[in-house]
């Protein structure tokens, strides 16, 4: 019998940090899905058995679980796997692996906890502040902190990848980078300049703000540096999902990448561009000239092509892979691809909801259409569809072959997996379509009750009780699909027996390989500088005339903690008093 | 670099995809002139909003034959002013800023939204053409009761609107005999001066008539006499109208000899 060659056999120490990772992970999923269900009922007024003021520290606990921690740890577990596994080798000092994931989940620890503070009275600290900690609002420096470290920690886990690469490049020097590991670094090099932004704003506004060392902060200023980082963190979260599309996929189906040179092309350019964009946030922010606006919009469309790149190469992969298993005709291969396999069925599920959302992405990207669907629930029915499903469904069809590479165990129930990832698509194309429904008649996003007293919503078609109850039924099939698979995943870690049929670690061949791209194009310096001279060409005078208008600090702008809530009734008098 | 024609092909499709998008948007943003959320409001120190010039009374004022300006300051949980109404056929230019957190100002189902962020003066300029009624509502978290922040837009034919207001003036007692006065504030916040006539109406038997002319921009104060003898005692109901406007109240007449708290 063969020796059985799955990455835990080959990188043992690995395979346990990066279990370790995703265990963090899918808690994150779990709990942030659970949330979403108490917003999806809520909102809709078909359950509500919270007080609507804590609808809101649910969104922020909802908002960062899900798309800073529950993704970003996926992230880091899987290009670690990667990394190590493109260059055959492991990481240099395993100690320094658990340590950047240490500082992670002290991070998480301490967000986590000042954002359970504002629904539980014995934890005085206070963090409803939403996953984009917008000043004035002012949360519990912990909050702050957390924040930095966790960034802090992915920092390192970036080093920890370039180092092993330098060391593998002293040993090959004539060889191409690996593609998972090019992947992986120029991932890495727009996170470090696009990180750059949340850092400053943290660490010299908000943070010293908190512990009362500035008494005042220009909220334009935070919330342009929160989106210089806000943007390109949407890229990251999509990039590892883009990793496994190029590199599992095709595999998965049976075949080849179609075009190596081409994914490099690809994830240089989003190493190029996804900074300069971060202004389309701010389409509707005053205090910002239209001629950036409409710098960022280009770029902006322009970032539509890596994407495009990307879907005609998994399309053409997966093309490739079906006839390899025998499949004919035009379009009657597709029913040659192996779609019992969850891996495979929630991958290429993930990227057909993909196109959808880019499809909702160019009219938000509109610098004129967006006027109309500005943080409406148009918004959140897109996101759900990109880094909602295309990121978050990709992930957790990945763990269907991640998990037995990283334990040595088979999968607790398949079935049970291909039902998962089916109910996700299910789920999310009545929360989803429902949503960006509700958005085109103006229905706002982050609000507990969007119904309101002096007027009702006009849908052009169909009526607000038919979409509130889609949104709710989609919410209800989502969570249950986070349930079936986290049920999977423990019973197959604590309950499944180790296997010797555990396919090898590889991943994808190409059908045109390195060699066919020049050599330039692994040159992550020169990409590196480009990238840094379209951020200044985009940032600086937006930068500056915001400096100059409103001041490094702003115009004298207090504080607000949003832990001291008053009763509306006591605000309209407080108003009355304010008010000339 | 050795590419596939098939990629080829697709590449050229979406280069011309995206500069068509850039172009549509451009044409669409630059050709019939919409006016987009910029830096034109300027900045503010929101400690002075108060002493603001437009926003110290924020609300509605005529500034050109068709023109307006509608100034309004937002914070948790309430827009002043929170109804707003203008006229049809007119363009409005609507000047928001923000006392404490970032807020939104939503026109429900339009494209009249815009960022209210504190420090800033966000300026959007709107056609209405047709009346009718809208919900305002903040899209953005401003805290725990932000879902309880909106207003109203009435957009009113031309000929029901007008920008007179009155306020008025006037104990509530007075004593037989005496002569006690009601005095009308009429502001016009039109830019002509407004020509009309204030009637003041009492008890079944008096109704009184002043003619006024309101400067723009400005108010002018009619003061009416009114002799209590006539009336004699009891409640009298009152009723000022200027202009289609009106304000009421009640006068209580009381006996010179009943208690001394009728002196007001
Ligand atoms: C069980 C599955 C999920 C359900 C039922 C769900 C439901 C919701 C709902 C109803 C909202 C709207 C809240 C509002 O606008 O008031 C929301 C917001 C959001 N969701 Fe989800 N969601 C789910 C999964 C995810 C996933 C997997 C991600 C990302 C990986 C995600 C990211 C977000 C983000 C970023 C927001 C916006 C938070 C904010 O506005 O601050 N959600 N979700
Ligand atoms: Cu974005
Ligand atoms: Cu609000």
């Amino acid at each position: 019998m063969a020796m059985r060659n799955a990455y835990i056999d080959q990188f043992p120490k690995e395979a346990r940090v990066i279990r370790a990772i995703l265990w963090s992970s899918f808690l994150a999923l779990t709990i942030g899905g659970t949330l979403g269900l108490i917003q999806g009922l809520h909102r809709t007024n078909v359950l509500r058995f919270i007080p609507s003021q804590d609808y809101y520290t649910v969104l922020t606990a909802h908002g960062v679980l899900l798309v800073i921690t529950f993704t970003i740890f996926f992230l880091v577990g899987i290009f670690t796997w990667a990394v190590t596994t493109s260059l055959d080798r492991g990481v240099k000092d395993i100690r320094f692996t658990w340590g950047w994931y240490a500082i992670m989940m002290i991070g998480t620890l301490l967000v986590g906890v000042s954002i359970l503070g504002g629904v539980v009275d014995q934890i005085p600290m206070n963090a409803d502040v939403l996953y984009t900690f917008y000043s004035p609002f002012q949360a519990h420096p912990a909050f702050y902190v957390g924040f930095v470290l966790f960034v802090v920690g992915t920092w390192l886990a970036g080093f920890d990848w370039f180092r092993t690469w330098w060391a593998w490049k002293k040993d090959n020097p004539d060889e191409r980078i690996p593609l998972p590991t090019f992947m992986a670094l120029t991932t890495m090099l727009f996170w470090y300049l696009s990180s750059i932004g949340v850092a400053i704003s943290i660490l010299a506004f908000l943070l010293p703000w908190s512990l009362g060392i500035i008494d005042s902060v220009n909220p334009l200023l935070t919330r342009t540096l929160f989106w210089f980082f806000g943007h390109p963190v949407v890229y990251f979260w999509l990039m590892p999902a883009y990793m496994l599309w190029y590199t599992m996929l095709p595999k998965l189906s049976g075949g080849k990448l179609f075009s190596d040179p081409l994914a490099r092309v690809v994830f240089v350019l989003f190493l190029i561009l996804s900074t300069p964009v971060g202004i389309h946030h701010q389409y509707l922010d005053p205090g910002i000239a239209e001629g950036f606006k409409f710098i960022a919009m280009t770029n902006t469309m322009f970032l539509l092509l890596p994407s495009l790149l990307t879907a005609f190469t998994v399309v053409a992969s997966m093309e490739h892979g079906a006839r390899q298993r025998g499949g004919k005709g035009y379009l009657s291969w597709l029913k040659a691809l192996p779609w019992r396999d969850p891996a495979f069925t929630g991958m290429a599920l993930a990227g057909l909801m993909f196109a959808a959302g880019g499809f909702s992405g160019m009219i938000n990207a509109g610098l004129s259409i967006n006027y109309l669907v500005h943080n409406s629930w148009w918004v959140v029915g897109h996101f759900h569809l990109t880094v909602g499903t295309a990121a978050a469904l990709t992930f957790m069809a990945a763990s269907y072959w991640f998990i037995p590479q990283l334990t040595g165990k088979e999968i607790w129930n398949r079935s049970l997996g291909l039902v998962q990832v089916v109910l996700w698509f299910i789920g999310m194309t009545f929360m989803s379509n429902a949503m960006h429904r509700a958005g085109l008649f103006g229905m706002p996003r982050r609000t507990a009750e969007p119904q309101y007293q002096g007027f009702d919503f006009e849908p052009a078609v169909g009526t607000v009780a038919e979409i509130d109850a889609q949104v709710a039924l989609g919410a209800a099939l989502l969570t249950l699909s986070v349930y079936l698979f986290i049920t999977n995943m423990v019973l197959t870690t604590i309950g499944g027996s180790t296997s010797d049929a555990i396919p090898d670690n590889t991943y994808a061949g190409t059908l045109s390989g390195p060699e066919d791209a020049p050599v330039i194009i692994d040159n992550l310096k020169l990409w590196t500088s480009i990238a840094v001279v379209l951020v200044i060409i985009a940032y600086s005078l937006p930068l500056a005339s915001i400096i100059d208008a409103g001041g490094l600090f702003g115009p004298g702008i207090d504080p607000w903690k949003p832990s001291v809530v008053a009763d509306p009734s006591l605000v309209l008098e407080s108003v009355r008093g304010v008010m000339p | 670099m050795n590419i596939h024609t098939y990629e080829k092909t697709w590449l050229a499709v979406s280069m011309v995809l995206i500069v068509g998008f850039i172009a549509t948007v451009t044409y669409g943003a630059v050709g019939p002139g919409i006016a987009m959320i910029d830096d034109d409001g300027g900045s503010i120190d929101p400690d002075t909003i108060n002493d603001d010039e437009r926003f110290n009374d924020p609300g509605v004022t005529h500034v050109g034959e068709n023109e307006y300006e509608a100034a309004v300051v937002a914070q948790a949980w309430t827009y002043t002013p929170s109804e707003i109404t203008v006229p049809a056929n007119s363009t409005v230019t609507f000047y928001v800023t923000s006392r404490d957190v970032t807020h939104s100002f939503t026109v429900a189902g339009t494209n009249v939204n815009t960022m209210v962020v504190p420090g800033q003066i966000s300026e959007m300029t709107v056609e209405f053409d047709e009346p009718g009624e809208y919900g305002i509502l903040c899209n953005e978290y401003c805290g725990a009761y932000h879902h309880t922040m909106e207003g109203k837009l009435n957009v009113v034919p031309q000929d029901e609107f007008d920008l007179t207001e009155l306020s008025t003036d006037a104990s509530d007692e007075a004593q037989l005999g005496n002569q006690t006065t009601i005095n009308t504030t009429v502001s016009n916040d039109m830019n002509y001066d407004l020509e009309t006539t204030a009637t003041l109406e009492i008890g079944d038997q008096q109704s009184l008539e002043q003619d006024v002319t309101v400067p723009a921009h400005g108010s002018e104060t009619v003061e009416f006499a009114v002799d209590t003898t006539d009336l004699g005692t009891g409640d009298h109901d009152w009723t000022v109208t200027v202009d289609g406007h009106e304000e009421s109240d009640t006068l209580t007449v009381t006996n010179a000899t009943e208690g001394g708290d009728g002196d007001a």
